[in-house]
């Protein structure tokens, strides 16, 4: 089934007519988009009426697939920024003010930058948004910068992951692909 | 290009086979996505990406990219963010997507429209902000609804936050669009979004202010 996911990503629309219309549709990348929460899967416990807590924070950020490649150190390369996924940068949003690293962060729309290195990243909080890649960085744009240990795991993950998990402070967003796994924590 | 298209039939149709729900998923489980093919990695918290991707569109199109280019000054205008199911071989409109009754325009989340600047659709005033987009599809027309529910799951809408609504003709295409497709196109102030799923294109159009 996993196979088939990942075929399925690959798989461009071949069916779409061009000839129809003016405009160039947007082919289906095969780094497909996703969006994670804070509360996690706050929009089903909206329509459930089971939200407990306000939402805080969204991420919106392309997945790129390993498939067999080695990601870290080769296609990722260390000291370099990188646009923690595909496509669009990744981006951030605060929906109340919180505080990374010690330093508050106005409530907003945010892009999340990583210069990546074997034992560190360095997660970089910056305010360009809407922007493609980070092949137009500008540190002087850069709101807060937090050196992060990296976490080796047993499991290997094929799609770049984003999630939130809950912690004592707030929430950590936690970011896993290959079997590297980085813990960023945010105070709400 | 032609492996792709091969490989793409190849997995429609496989699709095709495996398809085990034909009916639209009406329940949702706490905390798990309504397309019952999202399965998570075994032993982990972690998603594999989902069915129906989601998928991010600006006005000016590709807006990112012209920023990225340098040949962008002002910010952009308006950005969609939606998640694309795909028709499987399946009937859509009138079948798996109801006639008269609200679809969330995607999959997944509601659709969500964002306006960077001040917009006129219909002769009405949209105020710069973020909203969630819908419609109630009928056979020869949608109604579009712009509503303020926002961050809420496309399964339910809550009617008592229409802030307005459109009514656009429906025209028909003669080959499917496979995914469910949104582009914006237009040139400077004025920009229509289309609308595109099986045999049905959809333009609604609209004339930014700034």
């Amino acid at each position: 089934m996993n196979k088939l996911l990942i075929f399925f990503c690959l798989a461009i629309i071949s069916s779409v007519s061009f000839s129809q219309t003016t405009v160039k549709l947007p082919e289906v990348d095969k780094s497909t988009m996703d969006i994670s929460y804070y509360p996690n899967n706050y929009p089903i416990l909206k329509i459930q009426n089971k939200v407990t807590e306000p939402l805080a924070m969204r991420v919106i950020y392309s997945r790129p697939l390993k498939q067999g490649r080695k990601i870290f150190g080769e296609l990722v390369e260390y000291g370099k920024v990188w646009r923690l996924g595909a496509n669009e940068a990744t981006e951030i949003e605060f929906f109340k003010d919180v505080k990374i690293n010690g330093k508050k962060i106005t409530k907003g729309r945010y892009t999340l930058y990583a210069l990546i290195n074997e034992t560190s990243w360095t997660l970089i909080l910056n305010k360009d948004t809407d922007i493609w890649g980070a092949f137009k960085y500008d540190a002087k744009k850069d709101v807060v910068r937090v050196d992060l240990p990296v976490e080796n795991i047993t499991e290997s993950i094929e799609a770049m992951s984003m999630v939130f998990e809950k912690s004592a402070t707030g929430a950590n967003l936690i970011i896993a692909w290959e079997q590297v796994k980085i813990t960023l924590p945010i105070s709400l | 290009m032609k492996k792709f298209i091969l490989i793409s039939g190849i997995v429609i149709s496989l699709m095709g086979c495996n398809q085990e729900e034909k009916k639209p998923v009406t329940t949702v489980t706490p905390g798990k996505k309504d397309t019952a093919t999202v399965a998570s990695i075994p032993g982990s918290h972690y998603t594999v990406p989902d069915l129906s991707p989601l998928d991010i569109i600006y006005y000016p199109s590709d807006y990112p990219l012209k920023k990225m280019s340098g040949n962008v000054t002002a910010g952009p205008l308006a950005r969609i963010i939606y998640s694309r199911p795909q028709t499987q071989k399946r009937n859509i409109f009138g079948a798996l997507v109801k006639y008269n009754e609200p679809w969330r325009l995607g999959a997944n989340e509601s659709t969500e429209i964002e306006f960077f600047s001040a917009a006129t659709i219909q002769n009405k005033t949209i105020k710069p902000g973020r909203y969630i987009l819908y419609c109630i599809p009928q056979e020869t027309k949608w109604t579009l609804v712009l509503n303020a529910n926002l961050y809420s799951w496309g399964l339910k809408q809550d009617r008592q936050k229409d802030l307005m609504q459109f009514e656009i003709p429906v025209e028909k295409n003669n080959t499917v669009t496979e995914y469910f497709t949104m582009a914006f196109e237009g040139n400077e102030k004025n920009a229509e979004l289309i609308i595109l799923w099986d045999l049905v294109k959809i333009r609604l159009p609209i004339k930014f202010q700034k």
